[in-house]
């Protein structure tokens, strides 16, 4: 039933939600704000190119700047008063944060009775949610391992020496649309599905639905291999394993079409090292693998594609 | 900032207004937070000024009235004559006080001249005598003790004051010094005992001046108001805490509820909201408790608040909190209405709590109406469970004892065949063995027989037996009662299902079915029903049962109401069931599970009888269970009594009550289906039912149920209307959200379906109890206290001895209802004595009052009596000791416990220590049986007018017992003070009092000594008692001619 605001007041309002709720707001605004910014810088790179005279002394490719303009300016006063105003007004917020909000203490663990919905602290909350989506080892071990490995890696990867200190989008169109889906549409996106829409159960319930803990729904979940009727388990995982290699090769031809789609690109491409390339497709293939899985599993009721004594996919 | 040349809009951009504003907010938030820091986390500093305000206020409007007490005591006559003694007894001491005085004074003014110089002397001489002691040579001691005697001689010069003021130089030595130091602190110490002397008469007449004083004062004297007002004015608001370590109290309660503190308010003075002014006003927490005597018994220091009421001791911030009222505190204050579920946790074990009404009434009802029979509750009725565990290791013992007889012969064989005489000798020995536990085996196996036998004794079920269901009850009236239960009998235990028709009439073939069908009851021909219906008005009936329905119902609830009871009973049968309801049809074998009739007895060519004395199964191998599992006791009624009585009862019927004919009760298909509901249902937790004998309770456990955890209790669809606060019927619930352990269990309670509602599938089973509003909050209070335990053991109630009597021996007195004929304890009422026949003079006719029974009679007597009431094995049809009641003691068939119990029970009420050995009386001279004589039958106190004795003729208008059994039956002690002032004990009694005065140390007969007693100075009262326990039959048949005509004024105990 939806239309419970109440229920949704509840959930936004426990403090614990707080930062989460606050999130919802401050990712997208922030977004935007670099957005504007990067806009205004990309206008300027492309006066500052237009001008061959400008380019020379107001652009160098890394650093453009206006006319009029200052080449650099001081840390005292310029940065320290900016940097004064953002710590007056983080104290404001946290201040009234701190009065206005208790700690979420609850009542004494009972071994007896599990919490339900039982549910992570907010910044685990993304990895919670892939657990629907993963086997546990799948999405509690390998998964976290991949994205810190894979974040580790960037700077050997991403040789771009441009956009640095200053917001554009122009020059830096590769990382920012893979930081956009992965950040911004993966993480965040779960994080918030975990905290809004995850219910007893560990159900879906739309914002405003009624977390219901009587709530019974019917939904049977099948490996990808029942669908084609195949239940020998030696074919099934044949199966599985032809299917995740399809998609490895579909998904590898993908990441490197992306990766040529532009003659911006293409440079990048042609700067990168077979290692380079194979490591950034591979982790590109990675966490597509994560929505694709999403989609299989929200979409078309799927739960595992490859199953293997060892483990599931 | 310096003056830049330049467009950069990092330069150019100004965050003046930026930074301004946002450190006002800044200051404006450290104000905020200065705030709540001080007042807005700490309400409790708002309620304790205005409660220093108030309560100001208060004191200083008592002042004038308790001035004004104050006066007129002080004014009395008897104040003033105490004042006016000890004023006359300060003047005369007076001068003597003077000398004594000045001469001590003088006496100091002399010692403090002397005393420096006698002190310094002292020491210089004890130093100089040590010198001498540890000289080493004789020529050195010598020398030292010249020294030692030349300043003992030395002569000192003092200036002494003399006692004219003036001051005398004199000359001595130490010795002499040393006298007069002496005589100065003899002649002080002297004095000083004087002068406490003269002062002591004072002293005693200001206490009784000052005990008079206190005694009228009522409330607090003007100079106390005065001082509590400053105290109130100094008083700093901080928070009040009590910290209880050993429980993990931290009560900080008394941060607001400042009258609690007796710091502030002393315990003496009891404030209520009104007398702050405040009777209005709804957020006012300043009343003293309300029961002052409560915490004389639990301290505060010891016990905390929460210990008792609940709420989260430590929070202070909000009522909420310290309330404990949010989800996540588990312990939340109790409401009002339920606060005495708090006694509960130290005092589950008590069946009755003094000043517990409510909770005292939900664990009657818990047990009454039944919730035992489904609900197992720790420490109720667990005879069921003890019987069960013991029939089982009984049955597990025979198989023993079977597997090792099988054996034996197969070891011996085995011997006899062994290859070399040591392994035979070991088989043999192992056969023997073998044997010898066999005959262990049979002795648990009797020693639990025997327990058995008294559990068998002890169970009860809430509902009759349906064994009986075909000898008893009219055919067509089954089906309507299951169906129509509160409509028949509005008051009945038994609750109302939720059922169908065909359900209906599958559980009513089932019961009719499956009952017994013989023997049937002898027929009986029809009594008078005139004069039963004055046997049931007579006999105590109506102790625990009514007669007339709805408002015009007399008697008592403790059983079913018999309004309607010619509606469905059996003529033969009701006659068989009044003269001894718990004669059953046929004995049950519960080892075997079977019912035995006679064809199993005539295998063993043994009659069938069956009784408390032939208990054990023809084949004499189990003991069986002979008396049908009711309370109800045998009133020992002659056959045609109970002809009366039963023709009475089966007259009582709506005129023109008929039931449709119910041929479907034949129908054997429906006995199947009947079976399987009558499981579901738990049927047989309150019924007795062939074949489901040991079937198990089917509900929750509730003994923790107040803490179960809110999740764990299924409010199913209503759980969102209960958080918010919405009632079943869709109307807005008073106390806001339900949802909690409250909640549940008022609205189950109410309608215990409720939490079916909107289910498709409706699963509850729980039937519907018939309960008004106030049941049902004692039930809940009783449910609430039922909780885990968080406090540390020592705090539980766990009496020693006498207090342990009394807890155990309340459970039985309440499960046989013993309070309906019998005050048991102080302000306790009978249902008897409430009852119009019994109101007025024929206040006599009711059964003795049994507060301080246990200081009355001795108690193997009494467990003899309970035994067997009518004190005889012959003539059965009569009181034992109160022949001419018509109420009837009737014969409970105590099991041997249960009457320890009750024995026991009565001697702790009556703070009497056991066991009890009968003091040895001093046997009477001649002189002294005849002036005892004398005493007996005089005019002034005919004894035997009243008292009964045997013989027919005088006893047919005696009322009070028979002087015979006073050696067995009283204790000599409760007979003295009993005859000195009767009144005192039981008041309204008939026995006169005043039949004695106090002359000097001893009694005295208050009337016409008789001649004998010239020259008699010892106790007249003892006398008379010591007489009375030492008559014998032949004594009493010889006194009864010389008193005066049976008659006149009946007299009671």
């Amino acid at each position: 039933m939806l239309g419970d605001w109440a229920q949704l007041w509840e959930i936004v309002s426990t403090p614990d939600n707080v930062p989460i709720v606050a999130m919802l707001f401050l990712v997208p605004f922030y977004t935007w704000y670099w957005w504007r910014q990067a806009k205004a810088t990309d206008q300027l790179i492309g006066q500052l190119e237009a001008d061959p005279q400008m380019a020379k002394t107001h652009h160098r490719k890394v650093f453009p700047f206006k006319t009029g303009w200052d080449r650099e300016v001081h840390t005292w006063p310029y940065l320290m008063r900016i940097e004064f105003l953002a710590a007056i007004i983080v104290t404001v917020i946290l201040m009234v944060w701190a009065i206005t909000l208790n700690a979420p203490l609850e009542e004494p663990a009972n071994p007896n009775l599990t919490m339900n919905p039982a549910k992570a602290p907010w910044y685990f909350l993304g990895l919670q949610e892939m657990l629907v989506y993963f086997d546990p080892w799948i999405a509690g071990v390998v998964m976290p391992t991949l994205i810190i490995v894979g974040m580790m890696v960037i700077p050997y990867f991403d040789e771009n020496p441009l956009g640095n200190g200053y917001y554009t989008f122009k020059q830096r169109k590769f990382a920012i649309w893979t930081y956009l889906l992965g950040f911004n549409g993966l993480w965040m996106l779960m994080i918030v599905i975990g905290t809004i829409i995850r219910g007893p159960g560990w159900q879906w319930f739309w914002p405003t639905q009624t977390w219901d803990h009587n709530r019974l729904i019917f939904e049977v979940n099948r490996d990808l291999h029942t669908l084609f009727g195949i239940h020998d388990r030696l074919l099934a995982g044949i199966f599985g394993a032809v299917v995740v290699g399809i998609y490895f090769v579909v998904a590898g031809y993908a990441a490197h079409r992306l990766c040529m789609a532009t003659p911006f690109t293409r440079k990048i491409y042609q700067r990168m090292s077979l290692t380079q390339t194979l490591l950034l497709q591979s982790m590109l293939i990675l966490m597509f693998s994560l929505p694709v899985k999403i989609a299989l599993r929200l979409l078309f009721r799927i739960k595992y594609v490859l199953v293997t004594p060892w483990f599931n996919i | 900032m310096p003056e830049v040349q330049s467009d950069d809009p990092i330069l150019k951009q100004s965050y003046a207004n930026a930074i301004l504003v946002s450190s006002f907010l800044l200051v404006l938030t450290l104000a905020w937070a200065l705030y709540q820091e001080m007042f807005g986390l700490r309400p409790w500093r708002f309620y304790q000024t205005r409660f220093v305000a108030a309560y100001s206020k208060y004191l200083e409007g008592q002042k004038p009235k308790q001035k004004a007490a104050e006066e007129a005591i002080v004014k009395s006559p008897e104040y003033k004559s105490l004042m006016e003694r000890i004023e006359a007894a300060q003047k005369a001491a007076e001068s003597r006080a003077q000398e004594i005085r000045s001469e001590l004074a003088y006496v100091d003014r002399r010692n403090s001249a002397l005393a420096d110089t006698f002190m310094t002397e002292r020491a210089r001489i004890a130093a100089l005598v040590y010198q001498t002691e540890i000289s080493s040579s004789e020529s050195s001691r010598k020398s030292r003790k010249a020294d030692v005697d030349e300043a003992r001689n030395t002569p000192l010069v003092l200036d002494l004051p003399t006692r004219d003021g003036k001051t005398e130089r004199k000359t001595l030595t130490f010795p002499q010094l040393e006298a007069e130091f002496t005589g100065l602190k003899d002649r002080k110490a002297t004095l000083t005992g004087e002068q406490a002397r003269l002062s002591n008469g004072i002293r005693d007449l200001q206490q009784q001046a000052k005990a008079y004083f206190e005694d009228r004062m009522v409330g607090l004297t003007v100079s106390q108001l005065g001082s509590l007002q400053t105290a109130a004015k100094k008083l700093d608001p901080v928070i009040r805490q009590i910290n209880v370590g050993s429980a993990g109290l931290v009560d900080r309660c008394q941060s607001c509820h400042v009258a609690m503190d007796p710091k502030v308010v002393p315990a003496n003075l009891v404030l209520t909201k009104a007398d702050l002014g405040m009777a209005k006003s709804g957020d006012a927490p300043f009343s003293s408790h309300p029961n002052p005597e409560l915490l004389k018994i639990h301290d505060p220091d010891k016990f905390g608040c929460s210990g008792c009421h609940g709420g989260n001791g430590r929070a202070t911030n909000s009522v909420e909190n310290a309330h404990g009222r949010y989800e996540h505190w588990l312990w939340p204050l109790y409401y009002k209405e339920n606060v005495e579920a708090g006694c509960q946790s130290c005092h589950a074990a008590d069946m009755v709590i003094e000043q517990a009404t409510v909770l005292n009434r939900g664990k009657e009802l818990y047990r009454i109406k039944g919730c035992i029979g489904c609900h197992r509750y720790e420490g109720f009725d667990n005879e069921g469970e003890q019987l069960l565990s013991a029939r089982q290791t009984i049955r597990t013992l025979e198989q023993q004892k079977k597997d090792l007889e099988l054996n034996v012969p197969r070891v011996i064989a085995e011997a006899d065949h062994a290859a070399d005489n040591t392994t035979a000798q070991s088989l043999y020995q192992k056969a023997n063995d073998m044997r010898v536990t066999t005959s262990n085996i049979d002795a648990r196996i009797e020693q639990l027989d025997h327990r058995n036998a008294s559990l068998m004794r002890e169970e009860k079920k809430i509902g009759p037996s349906l064994k009986e269901a075909r000898m008893k009850l009219r055919k067509e009236w089954i089906p309507y009662w299951i169906e129509h239960t509160h409509e028949f009998r509005p008051t009945t235990k038994m609750p109302q299902f939720r059922l169908t028709k065909d359900e209906v009439q599958a559980l009513a073939a089932f019961v009719w079915q499956n009952a017994l069908t013989g023997p049937v009851p002898a027929k009986q021909s029809p009594g008078n029903a005139e004069k039963g219906k004055q046997f049931v008005e007579t006999r105590g009936c109506l102790a625990c049962h009514a007669m007339g329905e709805g408002a015009n119902a007399v008697g008592g609830t403790f059983a079913a109401n018999l309004s309607r009871v010619g509606e469905k009973d059996n003529f033969d049968y009701l006659v068989r069931w009044v003269r001894n309801p718990r004669e059953r049809t046929r004995p049950y074998d519960p080892i075997a599970r079977v019912d035995l009739g006679p064809e199993d007895y005539s295998k063993f060519n043994k009659p069938f009888v069956f009784d408390l004395d032939h208990d054990r199964s023809p084949d004499g191998k189990h003991l069986l269970q002979v008396q049908l599992p009711t309370v109800m006791p045998n009133l020992r009624l002659t056959i045609e009594e109970s002809r009366d009585i039963a023709s009475y009862l089966i007259t009582l019927r709506h005129a023109g009550a008929s039931y449709p004919p119910a041929e479907f009760m034949d129908d054997a298909k429906l006995k199947d289906k009947g079976r399987a509901l009558v499981k579901n249902y738990g049927c047989a937790s309150c019924h007795e039912l062939s074949g489901l004998e040991e079937e198990g309770r089917i509900g929750t456990e509730l003994t923790t149920e107040g803490s179960k955890p809110i999740e764990r209790l299924d409010f199913a669809l209503l759980t969102e209307e209960a958080k918010r606060g919405e009632d079943p019927d869709g109307k807005k619930s008073p106390r806001g959200s339900w949802y909690d352990q409250k909640g549940f269990f008022e609205a189950k309670l109410k309608q215990t379906n409720v939490f079916d509602k909107g289910r498709l599938t409706a699963q509850l089973k729980m039937p519907q109890p018939g309960m008004e509003l106030p049941d049902r909050t004692a039930l809940v209070t009783f449910l609430l206290g039922s909780v885990d335990q968080q406090l540390p053991q020592e705090y539980i109630y766990k009496p020693g001895d006498a207090r342990h009597d009394i807890q155990e021996g309340w459970w039985v007195v309440t499960k046989y209802n013993c309070m309906g004929c019998h005050n048991v304890r102080i302000g306790q009422q009978s249902v008897l004595s409430g009852l119009p026949q019994y109101q007025g003079d024929t206040k006599d006719k009711l059964p003795p009052q049994l507060i301080g029974e246990g200081a009355r009679v001795d108690p193997a007597w009494l467990a003899k009596f309970l035994e067997n009431p009518s004190l005889s094995t012959t003539d059965t049809n009569r009181n034992g000791v109160r022949s001419y009641l018509a109420v009837r003691m009737p014969t409970f068939s105590f099991s041997d416990g249960e009457v320890q119990k009750i024995v026991r029970f009565f001697a702790a009420l009556g703070s009497q220590s056991m066991p009890y050995m009968p003091p040895k009386l001093e046997p009477l001279t001649d002189a002294e049986r005849t002036m005892a004589r004398d005493l007996f039958t005089h005019p002034a106190a005919p004894c035997l007018k009243c008292h009964a004795t045997g013989v027919p003729a005088h006893d047919a208008s005696a009322s009070a017992p028979n002087f015979l059994l006073t050696r067995e039956r009283l204790k000599p002690a409760w007979s003295y003070r009993w005859i000195l002032d009767p009144s005192r004990i039981a008041p309204g009694t008939a026995m006169p009092s005043g039949l004695f005065r106090k002359e000097g140390d001893v009694w005295v007969f208050n009337g016409q000594l008789p001649a004998s007693f010239k020259g008699y100075t010892k106790d007249q009262a003892d006398l008379l008692i010591r007489y009375l326990f030492q008559l014998t039959p032949e004594e009493q048949r010889m006194l009864v001619g010389r008193s005066p005509a049976p008659g006149g004024k009946p007299a009671g105990q």
